[in-house]
This record gives C-alpha cells, sequence and structure tokens, in this order.
C-alpha cells in the first residue's frame, strides 16, 4: 500500500486539493491533542528516514523539553547522494505533505519557525515548495496553529548550498543559518543547540511526510503497513540495472529479492545479479546471499550493512564494482568539506589510487595502501563521510577483490598472484582482456 | 553478393555487335516520367526494404532493414571491459581518418586544441579516396552561390535542410582556397600556365553550370594526399591508427565525453575522454543493402550511426541511399568498383544491348541509376559470365574527344587495365553500386548533433543532400563541415575534464529495447564487415 505517493496525494502546490485529498486531518488532531503527539509517534515506532534510523518521537521529545520560544524546525531536503531521489520526490510532487508534518512537529516541540531547507540544484522542488509555503500562510488552520504556539508560525523555505555536505544535521543548522555547510562536533546536539544557538528539530522530508498520516489514522495503522514487525513504508530510490527503476513505496522490511526482482523487474537484460550499493552509497554492499534480507533498519543492521536513504543501486553481471566504488569514493573526496585533515587528504588520496587502477595504470602496493586506508580513515572525521567513503572501499575490497586485481594485472601484485583468482567473478571475463598495467 | 537485377539479356558479343553497329545518338526520351521510373526501379522503392525505427530518438523513422537491425542492438562493451582499460586525455577526439575527420583534427588543432584522431584503419583509408569526379564550389563568372544552393536542393528532391545547405554552398569557394593552400592540385583550364590561370571548370550531373572542380580522376586522392600530409605534421595531433570505436563514453551530465576504443595491435580496450568528440566515420556501403555491390571501402559499417544513435542522436533520411549508375558488372572479382561519374561528365555515352542510349547520362544519379536497372530488368542489357549490365561506352569517348582516356581519365583507364580490357576498344560493363548515405545523424549548422558534446561531420550526417545526392557535394561537404565541427569543437571542449566517464547510457537503451520486445543478442557496431571474420570478444581475448 502506498502512502507517500499515492496518487491522490500528488497535488502538487494545490492547497486546496490537498485538503479535499484528505489533508489536515493530522494536523486537526495534533491541534486537539498536542500533548499525545510524541507518544502517538512513539507508539508508531517512526525512525528518521533521511538515513539515520534514529527514533523520531526521541529527538522530538528532547527539543519539547527544551525551555522556549525560539526553537526551530528543519525539514531537510538538501538530498544530494548518488541514486537518492525521493525528498526531491515528495517536495515538487505533494509537497503539503511534508509541511504539514513539520507543522506537526513544530506544535509537538513547540517551535515557532519552521524551515523547508531545500538542495538548490532541485529548482522544481524549491519552486513548489515556495508556492505551497505561500498557501498556507492565509489558510485558518495556521491561525489555530499560532494559537496554540502562542505566536505566529514563520514557515520559509531556505535553499543552502547546494552542498551533499549540507544534509548533515549540524551543517543543515550552519547553512539556515547562512554560514557554510560546516559539520561541527556532537554534542551539543541540534536539539540542544541549534539554530542561534536555540533548540531545533531537523528532521528528513521523508520522515516528517509520515507524521502527519500517523496523526490522522493512528499509530496502529501506521505498524500495520510494515512487515516483519518493522513499522510503516519506505521510500526506495531503485537504480541501476534493474528493467524498471525508479521510486517504489514499499512496506519496511520488504525483501531485497523483492524490490529488485519483483517491483524492479528484475536484473536488467536477465544477467546474474551482483550486488547493491545502499544509502549514501556509503555502506556495505549487499550481494546475492543477502537477497533475502528485510530492507529494514534492524535487519540490514543485523547484517553489518544499513538502510541509508533507502536509495538501491542495482549492479548486475557487466558493470564494475571497481568502476562503481571509484566514482562514488570521487564523489565523497569532492564533497569533503575540508575541516577534518584525515576525511580532506584520506578520501583524496583514495580516490586518486581508484582512478589509477581504474585507468589501468595501477602500481604495485596500491592494493595494501587501498586495505590500509580503509582501515586507517573510519571515525577520524567530525562527521561521518569519510566513514561512508572508507566503508563502501572495504566492502568492495573484500567483497570483489578479484576485480582490483584484474585491473592491476600481475605487475600490479606485490605477491605475483595470477589473474582470475580470489572470487571467481573473473571467469566470464575472456581471460583477463582488461589488464591495463602490463608492460 | 550478386544484385537482385537478373542476370538474363543480351548476350555480351551480340550486344557488342549491336554497339559497333549504330553510330552515336541522342538519348531516346524516357519512356517513363522520372518519379515513376524511380518508384518502379530506385532500389530504395522496393517494399519491405524499410521498417520504422522502434526505439530511440528517431523512433518511427523509416529506415533501412539492415541497418535498422544494427541501430537497435546491444553494445559490444561492458562497463566490466573498460575497468582498468588506459585513458587516454584530449581537448578534442575525432573519430575516423578520412576527409572529414583529418580536416576537423587539423582545424581543432589549429585552434589550441590538444587532439586525438582515431582511425579504424589507417590514416586515408576512406571513402574519401574513392571520390574521382571531384568537388563543387561556385567559382565560375556565370555562377553563383544561389544556383548551387538551388541544384542541390533540387537533386535532393526538396528534402535537404535548407540551412545546412546555405552552409554547405556559401562554404565553397573559401574551401577550394583552404585546399589550394593546404597543397591540394587542381586540374587547369586551357590557356593557363604555371604563372597562374583559372581552374578547370565542368558541369557535374544535375548542376546549371559547370562547378565541378577536379584533379584528373582521383580528386579525393589527391585531396587525402593533401590532408594526410598536413594531419602527420601537425603538432597538436596524436593519430590513433587501427583504433575502431567500440561505443562512446558519457559523463555524468549526460554528455558525451569521449569513446571506447579498441586497440587492434594488443586487442584492448583503450578509453579516449575529451572535452568534444566529432564523430566522422563515413558511411554504411559495406551493409550491402539490398545485396548490391559496393563501391565503399572496407571499414563502412555504419559504425558512427549506431554509436551516435545510441547515444540519443537523431537520424534523418536513413532510408536514402545513392546507388551510383557505374559501377563495375564484370570482371566480378572487381563488382562494385566505381567508374567515374567524369567519364560522364566528360561526355560518355551509356548504351544497352541493343547499342541504343536510353537515358541522359547526366540526368541526377537515382534517376540515371534506375534507368540502367530498368533496362537489366527489361531484359535489354548486357549479359556477361553472369553478370548483368550496361555499356559505358568510353570508346566512342575516346573517339570525340582523342587522348581524353590517356590524359585525364587515368583511374579509368587503370582499372581497363587490371580488367584486363582496353578502354579505347571496348566498352566497360557497368552496373548501379551502393555508393553513398543520404542521410544520417541529424546536425546544425556548426556539425552539433543533439546531444552535448557531440559533433559530426562527413558522409555520417544526414540533412545535406536530402534523398539524393549531387556529384561533387560530398568531397565539399567533408571539408565545409569538417572546418565548421573542428572548430566547434574547439571552442566548446572544456577546460574541466569530463568527470565520471562511463557507459551509463546502455542501461537507459537496454531498457528500451526490451520494452520493444527487441534482442539483445545482436551486437554493434559491426566494426568490420561479416566476410571479415572478425571476432570482438575473441580478438579482446588474444591479449591475455
Amino acid at each position: 500500500m502506498r502512502v507517500l505517493t499515492d496518487e491522490r496525494r500528488c497535488v502538487g502546490a494545490d492547497l486546496g486539493a490537498w485538503m479535499a485529498a484528505g489533508g489536515g486531518a493530522g494536523l486537526e488532531r495534533a491541534l486537539a491533542d498536542r500533548g499525545g503527539i510524541i507518544p502517538a509517534i512513539e507508539a508508531a515506532g517512526l525512525r528518521g528516514l533521511g538515513g539515520a534510523g534514529f527514533a523520531t518521537h526521541r529527538k522530538w521529545a528532547a527539543v519539547a523539553a527544551q525551555p522556549g520560544p525560539g526553537k526551530w524546525v528543519i525539514c531537510n531536503g538538501n538530498e544530494d547522494e548518488p541514486g537518492t531521489f525521493k525528498d526531491r520526490f515528495l517536495l515538487s510532487r505533494t509537497p503539503h505533505q511534508v509541511i504539514e508534518g513539520a507543522l506537526v512537529a513544530a506544535l509537538a516541540v513547540g517551535a515557532a519557525d519552521i524551515v523547508l531547507y531545500i538542495n538548490p540544484r532541485e529548482a522544481a522542488a524549491v519552486a513548489v515548495a515556495r508556492e505551497a509555503v505561500a498557501q498556507w500562510e492565509a489558510h485558518p488552520l495556521l491561525a489555530r496553529l499560532a494559537g496554540a504556539l502562542g505566536e505566529a508560525p514563520r514557515l520559509r523555505v531556505v535553499t543552502g548550498s547546494g552542498l551533499y555536505i549540507g544534509g548533515e544535521e549540524t551543517a543543515a543548522v550552519a547553512s539556515v543559518m547562512g554560514g557554510f555547510p560546516f559539520p561541527r562536533l556532537k554534542p551539543p546536539f541540534p536539539a540542544e543547540s541549534g539554530v542561534g544557538d536555540a533548540p531545533t528539530l531537523v528532521n528528513n522530508v521523508e520522515t516528517l511526510a509520515h507524521a502527519g498520516h500517523i496523526l490522522a489514522q493512528g499509530p496502529e495503522w501506521y505498524r500495520g503497513l510494515g512487515l516483519g514487525g518493522a513499522p510503516g513504508t519506505k521510500l526506495f530510490s531503485l537504480s541501476g540495472d534493474v528493467l524498471r527503476p525508479g521510486l517504489h513505496e514499499l512496506p519496511m522490511g520488504t525483501t531485497l529479492r523483492s524490490l529488485v526482482f519483483g517491483h524492479g523487474g528484475g536484473v536488467l537484460a536477465g544477467r546474474a545479479f551482483k550486488a547493491v550499493f545502499t544509502g549514501g552509497p556509503s555502506n556495505t554492499l549487499l550481494t546475492a546471499a543477502d537477497l533475502d534480507v528485510p530492507l529494514d533498519f534492524d535487519s540490514l543492521r543485523a547484517r553489518g550493512s544499513r538502510l541509508g536513504t533507502g536509495a538501491m543501486i542495482v549492479v548486475g553481471e557487466g558493470t564494475s564494482i571497481l568502476r562503481k566504488t571509484a566514482e562514488y569514493v570521487a564523489f565523497f573526496a569532492a564533497n569533503s568539506c575540508g575541516q577534518c585533515p584525515p576525511c580532506k587528504i584520506g578520501t583524496h588520496q583514495v580516490s586518486r589510487i581508484l582512478e589509477r587502477v581504474e585507468a589501468g595504470a595501477g602500481r604495485p602496493g596500491d592494493l595494501r595502501a587501498l586495505e590500509n586506508l580503509a582501515g586507517l580513515l573510519p571515525g577520524s572525521g567530525r562527521c561521518g563521510l569519510v566513514d561512508g567513503a572508507a566503508t563502501v572501499l572495504a566492502s568492495s575490497l573484500r567483497t570483489f577483490r578479484g576485480e582490483y586485481e584484474r585491473a592491476l594485472g600481475p605487475s600490479g601484485q606485490e605477491d605475483g598472484q595470477e589473474d582470475g583468482q580470489g572470487d571467481g567473478q573473473g571467469d566470464r571475463l575472456r581471460g583477463g582482456g582488461l589488464r591495463g598495467g602490463a608492460p | 553478393m550478386s544484385a537482385p537485377a537478373a542476370a538474363h539479356g543480351i548476350p555480351h558479343a551480340a550486344a557488342l555487335a549491336a554497339w559497333r553497329g549504330r553510330a552515336p545518338a541522342p538519348p531516346r526520351a524516357l519512356a517513363l516520367p522520372a518519379p515513376e521510373l524511380l518508384e518502379r526501379f530506385h532500389p530504395d522503392r522496393r517494399p519491405g526494404a524499410m521498417v520504422p525505427l522502434r526505439v530511440g530518438a528517431s523512433a518511427g523513422l523509416p529506415c533501412r532493414a539492415e541497418l535498422a537491425a544494427l541501430l537497435q542492438s546491444d553494445a559490444l562493451v561492458e562497463d566490466e571491459d573498460i575497468a582498468g582499460a588506459p585513458l587516454l586525455d584530449a581537448d578534442v577526439l575525432v573519430i575516423g581518418g578520412g576527409g572529414a575527420g583529418c580536416v576537423a583534427a587539423l582545424t581543432a588543432a589549429r585552434a589550441g586544441a590538444r587532439v586525438l584522431l582515431a582511425t579504424k584503419l589507417r590514416l586515408g583509408d576512406s571513402n574519401t579516396v574513392m571520390a574521382e569526379g571531384g568537388i563543387q564550389a561556385a567559382m565560375g563568372p556565370e555562377d553563383s552561390l544561389q544556383r548551387h544552393f538551388e541544384d542541390t536542393l533540387r537533386a535532393g528532391h526538396f528534402a535537404a535542410d535548407k540551412a545546412l545547405v546555405a552552409a554547405l554552398v556559401s562554404d565553397g569557394p573559401g574551401v577550394i582556397r583552404w585546399l589550394i593552400q593546404e597543397g591540394m592540385g587542381f586540374d587547369l583550364a586551357e590557356g593557363s600556365d604555371r604563372m597562374g590561370g583559372n581552374l578547370l571548370r565542368r558541369k557535374p550531373g544535375g548542376a546549371t553550370a559547370a562547378r565541378l572542380l577536379s584533379y584528373r580522376d582521383f580528386t579525393g586522392l589527391e585531396m587525402m594526399r593533401a590532408l594526410r600530409e598536413a594531419v602527420l605534421l601537425a603538432p597538436g595531433i596524436t593519430l590513433l591508427e587501427r583504433h575502431p570505436a567500440l561505443e562512446l563514453l558519457t559523463d555524468d551530465r549526460g554528455r558525451c565525453a569521449g569513446a571506447v576504443l579498441h586497440e587492434l595491435a594488443r586487442g584492448r580496450p583503450v578509453l579516449a575522454r575529451a572535452g568534444a568528440t566529432v564523430l566522422a566515420t563515413g558511411g554504411a556501403g559495406r551493409l550491402h543493402v539490398a545485396g548490391f555491390p559496393t563501391s565503399n571501402h572496407y571499414g563502412a559499417t555504419a559504425d558512427g550511426l549506431v554509436l551516435a544513435y545510441r547515444l540519443g542522436a537523431a537520424l534523418r533520411e536513413v532510408d536514402s541511399f545513392q546507388y551510383h549508375p557505374t559501377g563495375i558488372a564484370w570482371p566480378p572479382r572487381m563488382a562494385g568498383q566505381l567508374v567515374s561519374e567524369a567519364a560522364r561528365a566528360s561526355g560518355a555515352a551509356l548504351v544497352n544491348g541493343l547499342g541504343e542510349r536510353f537515358v541522359d547520362e547526366l540526368d541526377t544519379r537515382d534517376v540515371v541509376a534506375a534507368a540502367i536497372l530498368r533496362e537489366i530488368a527489361e531484359g535489354r542489357g548486357v549479359a556477361r559470365d553472369g553478370q548483368a549490365g550496361v555499356f559505358l561506352d568510353t570508346p566512342g569517348l575516346e573517339r570525340a574527344k582523342p587522348g581524353i582516356l590517356g590524359r585525364s581519365l587515368v583511374t579509368l583507364t587503370h582499372l581497363a587495365h587490371r580488367a584486363g580490357l582496353d578502354a579505347a576498344a571496348e566498352p566497360f560493363l557497368v552496373r548501379p553500386t551502393l555508393h553513398y548515405q543520404n542521410g544520417g545523424i541529424a546536425i546544425g549548422p556548426d556539425g552539433w548533433s543533439g546531444v552535448p558534446g557531440l559533433l559530426c561531420a562527413g558522409e555520417v550526417t544526414g540533412g545535406l543532400h536530402g534523398r539524393n545526392r549531387m556529384m561533387g557535394n560530398a568531397l565539399l561537404e567533408l571539408v565545409a563541415f569538417g572546418r565548421r565541427a573542428g572548430a566547434a569543437a574547439a571552442a566548446d571542449a572544456r577546460a574541466e575534464r569530463p568527470r565520471n566517464i562511463g557507459l551509463t547510457h546502455l542501461a537507459d537503451w537496454r531498457r528500451a529495447l526490451i520494452a520493444q520486445g527487441l534482442p539483445l543478442a545482436r551486437k554493434a557496431p559491426l566494426v568490420f564487415p561479416p566476410y571479415g571474420n572478425f571476432d570482438m570478444a575473441k580478438d579482446r581475448g588474444r591479449a591475455a
């Protein structure tokens, strides 16, 4: 069952149409029983759908517990990760769903400043959100919210820097304050000290979009949407070598097999399934052995990976894991803010080595250097960027080492290991014709 | 590779007797009006010859079935194949070592770009060197750009893109000046000497003025000689011979970012990354559409059309090919090779098995070719050793203009020698041969395809010739648009190198093929004709 992407709710910026489609009911309920909001969110088991999977009610309760006024709600729509395209869909197709959720959150935590923080590269999302916000200004529900909050809520759209790093919550705070999106050390968390040192709630667009529905239809309904104990639905940004890529809203806990082979139509051209890059793509690769893992926060964590943003980049036979990894690490290197030397230099160094291995110019020792860096880098930055780069590198090295060895050729390997050994992936590859480093 | 024309007709000996018995006469008026003649006898009009394209930017466009099969096929390379492949960098990548490619490379290099010139065979192995007749440019005092414009449009049955034709004819005089500066020789008119004179001009088929400039009857070869020298001496050009392109690369913005080349010497892929790419891969004669022999060189396998179409470029008039009226019909080992139109431009007649002229030899190529096919189909052709054709009356030409065969139709005389006959004594047996791809990739006046970063020049493009190309416009096109594309590419090649190059367009392409129920088993480009027995998968394994 689709909730967020239900066709009837995709009304664009038209507030009247949103109300006609059942919109506003969640906010009505919230206004009627303000103290019941956070318990309802807790009962529903809503978690941060931007990637962290942190329990939403705990964030809300933390901000609500802070003394007001002057609190903020940031609806985080900075989305810039490769392969993720859910927030731009929600903001451009059904913005009122997001705004209503943000207003529910504002009511729950007692914040009058509500910011839709959107990546400026998503021009359509920005334009639709601006128009949607303008329509709320005159709506009576907003006046009732003002009554409850004790001051008129200030709802606005802020376009950030467009940089990937701006999606990190402390960076989002810095960005909303007009600065460069430098992440900072936590604690203090934004819930204690955010915009202008005021308590600030930062939630992802998809997370907030669920809030109104939970209030309107109850936590039991929401829990019932998921599978195997996981609550609710999840937007999966499916891309790569599948027949039907695109945004799929499925029950939380749907298996990877069902997503790829059922909803995705299978691996393109009937080829063998190799792996999936999830989330950032900054997580451990899912392989054929993980096809029956339910896609929810806890099941994936138990397998040593993460759900992340719900981006699932499918790699089929014929597509190089090495090239994909090099592309993503290059993305992280280019998007390191440069504050923390290990991240700035480390991601750059990994990217440089991967690029030369990929271009057939790898050197002896490159493989060992990559492994050393993958072990050395995690945990060395203020935010998780360097961890993501190291995780995806380590995972691809562990699972698809043969691809690295083939690209390096015999001269690139210190121990003189022959081609084709390793994971057996090389059998199809025409006897190692891809060797570039050979003299 | 026999033409579908039946090999019955009047036996060679009887036809020779008929030809000897008749005095030269004006051509019999066409018994059929030209449109009906084309409708009934032109190979492109045969039912079932064309199919609508089902995927890609030009879905719905009618296309030669043989070509459509290649256009709608899967790629030869996988993403995995290019992991670990050596990477070469350039501002401008030019694919194709014929005339258009050389001109584009020279122009881009002289504008300051670092140029990679990749060619499937060797530099100069191309259809350019096959062009014998000459090059059109409105240079005469009685001629004008307007007349050249109108002649070209009319010959193309008004299907050409007027902006492109305007660009073509306007560049004409400048192109000739440029070629002379590059060191190309031209025939001079009577009375010229070493101190100066005028270019010799002749009237090409379908033209209203004497506009065809030539160098003997190997104009294209002479042009290629000059271009080849210039390319080899240009410091800014890195030449990659025997490096066919297998697939174009895209960057993360969907821009064309170079190509995957296959290094034939070592059997391995090489990536050429470039800010702008010029496709100058020429034509498709070696597809032997409709079973025709071809005048084209060994590499003319439509590779450029396949690559550009897969990347999203639109095509036009891919249902229109040119069959040159006078390909050699006998001896069979030389079937398809071209007897220059210069012979007819100089006055050689076409004669059927009854010794009659049957068409105005200077009519447009499609009409003349259809008229020959009609003579053969209706039993008035000449039959020899299972081959059918009509006579090209070279002895009659030699009688009318003594010495012309030895002086200016050098290639023709050489061909006759190879065929074992004396062109001054015995007529050639000729029949239409697959000669030129009239359509191709749709471009703008600067050579831009619809795909960012991708330009095209030469025979691979469409829009200049409509549905029939005039003699002499191909050589003009390749220089004019080679220069335009080369200059535009150099100006556009960003200082910033393309990032994240790859083959991401293939996934979308495969989805489109699957959605249409088209098979993924067929791989393209062809690279070499089927009888070349070249297997890419095997060749790639050679590097191991």
